[in-house]
């Protein structure tokens, strides 16, 4: 997708007393370009040219170092479906999704109601560098809270 | 210092066997397999660290076969917004810069050539491009404020990441897993990213890794992640850890 904008999500009850919050974007594919995934909460018109302030709801952002593309032939990048055998010694395959955290402690405390919207805008280095639709690809987004 | 550097760099850069650049920036990399350890799915413990560590080490090690007082440098991208001078420069004393740019082998352009990535073997960076940032030191300070190593690590991780799409822009060999390692300044990035370990280590009470973490070896390194926690175990430190720790 070239970006992704959610729902409302309801805050976690109490935010204001958690230590921190995560959001932790999960599954996100790093087979193909490297980018930064910017969010901001509460700005679904959220692009690559927004600020990366307060204003505009930023809450952070991870960054994809991708490998490119499959440099192997047919099947090497071929991710094996169960990845919990313990009897399996190898480290997990290099592609396989990530997990990828951001600290939104304080951008979520700015947040007014009960619910808010994530935008997710994946940002490609270069001035004539295209919206692209098939870098951001994520399984989901849980919400880590630590009291 | 740097003409050491560039000495042992341009030494390393003429040999073609496995005492050689090629081979050294080939393991992170292409040619396959891809050996280095970055993202990860949680319930999986982040060797990120650890891998890149004993890289730095066997890799400074090489260097020192030619010059034995060798140090690799690090990078402080938090006070050098620009790529530094020893890196940027073409030429030095008259003669091709091995900090600026080195040719990639053949066999990891045609299979990065097979990933579609189709960049000229001489490597190139673009640095600074709309769309990339450097990390700011209070991002730096944040992450070494958090006291779970593998919180740290995953954030650390992020910031790592975005350097090499700073300087790689969109055109660049720093900018893909696959031919970052070919890049002069890769190594002292990574340098800096170990660096920030080092304070870190300094700042907080050793984590209580699992012995199967601690046992694991950091392929293809004759390593375990226990031997690499320890940089003075390794031969070396940073200078001026102490002040900012």
């Amino acid at each position: 997708m070239d970006r992704y904008v959610s729902g409302p999500i309801d805050s976690p009850e109490g935010r204001d007393v958690y230590r921190r919050v995560d959001l932790i974007f999960e599954g996100v594919d790093h087979s193909g370009e490297s980018f930064e995934a910017r969010i901001f909460f509460d700005n679904p018109d959220a692009v690559e040219t927004t600020a990366l302030d307060d204003q505009n709801g930023y809450a952070g952002s991870f960054v994809i170092f991708g490998h490119g593309g499959c440099a192997g032939d047919e099947g090497h990048c071929d991710i094996p479906e169960n990845p919990d055998d313990v009897d399996d010694l190898r480290f997990p395959h290099p592609l396989h999704p990530a997990d990828k955290p951001v600290i939104v402690t304080e951008a979520l405390r700015r947040v007014e109601g009960d619910t808010f919207t994530i935008t997710v805008v994946p940002v490609l280095p270069g001035k004539d560098a295209p919206r692209r639709a098939d870098v951001l690809f994520f399984e989901g987004i849980d919400v880590l809270t630590y009291e | 210092m740097l003409a050491q550097l560039r000495d042992a760099t341009g030494w390393a850069q003429s040999i073609s066997d496995d005492r050689g650049y090629q081979y050294w920036a080939g393991i992170h990399g292409l040619p396959l397999p891809i050996s280095c350890t970055h993202s990860t799915r949680q319930q999986f413990a982040s060797y990120f660290l650890p891998w890149h560590r004993a890289y730095l080490y066997f890799y400074e090690r090489a260097l020192r076969d030619r010059v034995p007082t060798l140090g690799q440098p690090w990078w402080d991208w938090t006070r050098d917004r620009t790529v530094p001078g020893a890196y940027a420069d073409q030429q030095a004393d008259g003669q091709r810069n091995p900090l600026f740019s080195v040719r990639v082998n053949d066999v990891a352009m045609a299979q990065a050539a097979n990933a579609g990535l189709t960049l000229p073997a001489d490597v190139r960076r673009y640095p600074g491009q709309p769309g990339t940032r450097l990390p700011e030191a209070w991002e730096v300070d944040s992450v070494l404020a958090m006291p779970d190593f593998f919180s740290f690590s995953r954030v650390l991780e992020n910031l790592h990441g975005l350097v090499h799409v700073w300087v790689g822009g969109d055109q660049g060999h720093m900018r893909h897993v696959p031919l970052a390692a070919y890049d002069p300044i890769f190594w002292a990035h990574h340098a800096m990213i170990d660096r920030i370990w080092r304070i870190w280590q300094l700042r907080h009470p050793p984590p209580s890794f699992t012995s199967d973490y601690l046992n694991t070896a950091l392929r293809p390194f004759p390593l375990t992640v226990a031997q690499v926690l320890d940089v003075r175990a390794l031969g070396y430190d940073y200078a001026a850890t102490v002040g900012i720790a």
